[in-house]
This record gives C-alpha cells, structure tokens and sequence, in this order.
C-alpha cells in the first residue's frame, strides 16, 4: 500500500509532536488515576501501513499499558488508521525515514501487505530496533482480528446472560397491560353504553401500546452492537435509555434517583456497546442498595475531559476487593447470579473508547464509578447523535 | 355509612364484602376494582404496602375489610411485607395475591404463610371473581 513513498514533505497530515502526543496520552491517564506509560518500560512500535491491518493493530497495542506506538505511517492521507491515529493523539507520518529514524523505535510493524517494504525497512531502520514483516506480522494482524472478535462475542454473552434476569421486570410490565386489557375486553362484551365502549377502546389501544415499546426496547437492547463505525452519542439520553432497560433487572421503585445532566455532552463512539455499560452500572448500583437508597447519574465536562459518574448509596465495595472488580471471572454475588463479566467489558468497552473508568468506594456509604473521555470526543460534528 | 377516612372507599352498601386491593398500577386497580363492583362487592385501594396498612388501620375498616388482594412488587412496603404485617395482625383477613410474576419458590411461600390464593396476571374476571368467593367463605367459616 505504501510502496513508493515519496521522499518529500508532503505535509497533507503534519503530524503531532511524538513528545506532545505522549504528554497527552499520560495527561488524559493520569487524570483518571490510572498509572500512565513510562518511556522507560514501554516497547516503541512503530506501524508501517494504515489500511484496515494498520487500524487493527493501532486499536489493539493502543490499549496496551507496555507498548507505546509512536507513530504510523501512510503514503495514502485518507488511509482510515491515519484517522484514528488523530483521534488516539498517535503521531502521523507520510514518510517512512521520519518515523522510524529518530524515534527510539524498537519494534517496527509492517501491515502493508507489500513484498518490497522488508528490504525498505532493513535499510533505513536504525538502533538496532527489531522488524517484523511479511507472514509474522500477517499472523499478528489475525490476532488482533481474533482478540477483537472475542471481546465482542464475550460482550454480547455477558449481555444476553444479563438478559435472563429481566425476566421478572419484564412479566411484571407485560403483565400488568394484558390484565388491563383483558379486563377491559370482558367489560367490554357486555358494555351497552357507545361512550363507555370508546373509551375503555381507547384504554386497550394504549395498553397495546405500552406492551410493544417493551418488546421494542428489549428487542433493540438485545442486539448484538453493531460493527458499525463509532458516532457520536448523546451520553445524557444514553443514560435515561440504560434507566429504562436496567428496570427490567433491578427494582427501582425504592431508589431515589438524581440527575445532573450538562446539557449536550456528546461522545464518540458504539452506542450499543455504551448502552450496555450504562444499564450494567445501573444495574450493579440498584443491587447495591437492597434496602433502598439514591442512584445518582452525571455528566459533565471538566478540564477537558468528558465525565459520567454513576453513583450509589449503597453497600459498598471493601478496599480489598477493588482492585479486583474489573477482573474477568469476579464476582461478589451467588453463584448464578452473576458472570463475574460485566465489569471486565466495561472496561474494556471504555478502553476501546479511549476513555478511563475509576470507581471510588466506602463500605456502607456507596460506590461512584466515574468513565472519563477525552475532550476531542465530545467537540466533532453534531450532526448525528444516535 | 362508607364513610372512611382513607378516601379510597368507593363502593355502596348492600355489597357481597369489602375487598382492598393493593397494587401501585392504577390500571390494574382500575380494572380489579371495575370486576369486583359489577359482582356486588365494595372495593377499597391503596396503592402500596404501606397505604394498605395505613387503609386497615382507618375507621371501620379494621372490622369490616373482608379480603385483600395484593401484588408483589411495589415501592415502600412491598407486596411480602404487607401480607407479613396483614397476617401477623389481622389474620382473619384472606389474603389473594395477584402479581405479574410468577414465581414458584415465591407462590410456595406464600401459601404456606396462609395466602389463600396465588393468581398470576393477566387473570380472567370469572377466576378473580371465584377467588375472591372462596376466601370469603373461608373468612365466614374462620368467624364461625
């Protein structure tokens, strides 16, 4: 894809300081409590190629806390890795020497595809740094295709697993119709009067109502998340939608809930998969208050970050189980209650979103989980929300 | 007469009893209420545990409530709670339970704390109407 690069500055894509970029990546990290890159542990990589390969392997070693990507390069500027490349504050380059030359690189990822970019590469990578071309890197880019596809298989289970405990909120809000209506189709068959007749008519017409919005939340909610490109959403009815689907799991008659919304707080990314975030927060917060208590939901955009912060005052989370919760498999509750997942996808969700998750706890006072974005998120084109 | 200080008596007087229901859908009070009056009974409502108790408690109600029939799933006092408080302090009142949920374990429960009956939504009137009839000859041969 990228052979022939040309040999001038082209300057179609300036890219960003490496340096900067890195101060960025560490800032928006660290304003989230979670420990940062350090040049001094991560590997360097550097991707050569920013087709569909190049994008992969950006989204998948972006994510990783021991490798620092320092760049990609791409004779094509509408290459689509270039894009995301801004997006995630990695450095561009439409020339092979400048990335590779003085960057420290240790690791260069060739995703071209290209026969004569091994040869290239061997005479103008320096420092020793190791390349990996041809099949190797083909086999690297599967795996990332396959890791992938496994975390969204494994989202989708945890979803569908989550689904069966609706089954009491969802006969309870079927049910409670069809009595209505039911009970209004015997009265109707010995109703004389034409006015009475109307109006328990209309009765019915709106209890059907209410009974297919119901299927239709359920049967949109269930979906697998579409493998869509990432939009931009509107995170304030984001959160009321997860409201309505997570009343089907937990009860929320006991549970005071709070809002404080900032008014038009949008950011990009799967709107399924934040939708699923947002009803297992919800979710986890309600069970944390057995005996009642306040679910308070925020959105708000703070030295230049994106925030939303789910809390309770529920039963809280011990400091020793903390560090734990965003553990694949771990759970606090029975055995069938839970899959131990939720959290886990989260987090990866949010990660995948290039965002952060923090949770702060007391036992006995509650939980507030906090999902920071970055701000570049929230500023793009308003044209869409989902 | 049927003057109650609750406010949420809304039957007459020569009625085959008085029935309380306690669910916190109006719809569904609407249409038990709507099914029971048209068989002759008098209906009282309260749309939570909590109102159930505070409706019990209420001028004569305490001696002349007949039936209650309750749901499950409601805010403050819920529907288990309700039927503890009614059969620890009036358990000569039948109680039916009418939810949207059927649960086993649950309806197992329940009957062997005394409910007489456990109906799950969406139920026909002439069932409700039967139910309610067989608790109100339990509740006469228990004041035999």
């Amino acid at each position: 894809m990228i052979s022939n690069l040309p040999t001038s500055d082209g300057g179609r894509l300036p890219p960003a300081s490496p340096s900067d970029a890195a101060d960025r990546r560490s800032d928006q990290e660290g304003m989230a409590g979670v420990a940062s890159v350090t040049s001094t542990s991560a590997t360097r990589v550097a991707i050569i190629g920013a087709g569909r390969g190049g994008t992969a392997l950006l989204d998948l070693l972006h994510q990783l806390r021991t490798i620092e990507v320092v760049g990609i390069v791409d004779r094509n500027p509408a290459a689509p890795g270039l894009q995301r490349a801004h997006e995630l504050h990695v450095p561009v380059y439409d020339r092979i020497a400048d990335l590779i030359g003085n960057q420290g690189v240790n690791l260069v990822m060739d995703v071209t595809g290209d026969p004569s970019m091994d040869r290239i590469l061997h005479d103008q990578t320096t420092g020793g740094a190791d390349i990996l071309s041809g099949p190797a890197s083909r086999l690297l880019w599967d795996l990332a295709q396959h890791e992938s596809a496994l975390q969204g298989e494994l989202l989708h289970a945890e979803k569908l697993a989550g689904i069966g405990s609706f089954a009491a909120g969802i006969a309870h809000d079927m049910n409670n119709p069809l009595q209505l209506i039911l009970g209004l189709a015997e009265s109707l068959a010995d109703e004389h009067d034409i006015e009475t007749v109307h109006l328990q008519a209309r009765d019915i017409i709106e209890a059907v109502k209410r009974t297919t919005a119901i299927c239709r939340d359920l049967t949109s909610y269930s979906r697998r998340a579409s493998s869509q490109q990432d939009s931009l959403i509107a995170v304030n009815g984001k959160l009321d939608e997860a409201l309505k689907i997570a009343r089907y799991a937990v009860a929320l008659q006991d549970i005071d809930i709070h809002k404080a919304y900032q008014p038009d707080v949008r950011i990009k990314g799967n709107p399924d998969e934040l939708l699923h975030v947002f009803v297992n927060l919800i979710t986890n917060a309600v069970q944390a208050m057995e005996q009642g208590g306040t679910l308070a939901l925020e959105t708000r955009v703070r030295h230049g970050a994106t925030q939303v912060r789910v809390s309770d005052t529920g039963c809280g989370i011990s400091a020793d189980l903390l560090d734990r919760i965003f553990e694949p498999f771990f759970t606090t509750k029975p055995p069938g209650k839970g899959t131990g997942l939720g959290l886990y996808n989260i987090k990866n969700v949010i990660q995948h979103m290039h965002g952060t998750i923090e949770v702060e706890s007391h036992v006995g006072r509650g939980s507030t989980f906090t999902i920071t974005f970055p701000q570049e998120t929230v500023t793009e084109d308003r044209s869409g929300p989902s | 007469m049927n003057e109650f200080k609750s406010g949420f008596f809304v039957g007459g007087e020569g009625c085959n009893g008085r029935v309380l229901i306690v669910d916190d859908e109006p719809d569904i009070r609407k249409v038990v209420r709507m099914t029971l009056q048209k068989a002759g009974y008098d209906v009282l409502e309260a749309e939570n545990g909590a109102k159930a108790i505070e409706t019990i408690n209420a001028g004569e109600n305490r001696l002349l409530l007949d039936v209650m029939i309750c749901d499950i799933r409601m805010p403050k006092v819920n529907g288990i709670e309700a039927i503890a408080y009614f059969r620890q302090n009036y358990p000569r009142v039948p109680v039916i339970v009418l939810t949207g949920f059927p649960d086993t374990d649950m309806a197992t429960s329940l009957l062997r704390q005394g409910v007489v009956d456990y109906l799950v939504k969406p139920v026909e009137g002439d069932k409700l109407k039967a139910s309610v009839a067989r608790a109100m000859e339990q509740r006469e041969l228990a004041h035999l």
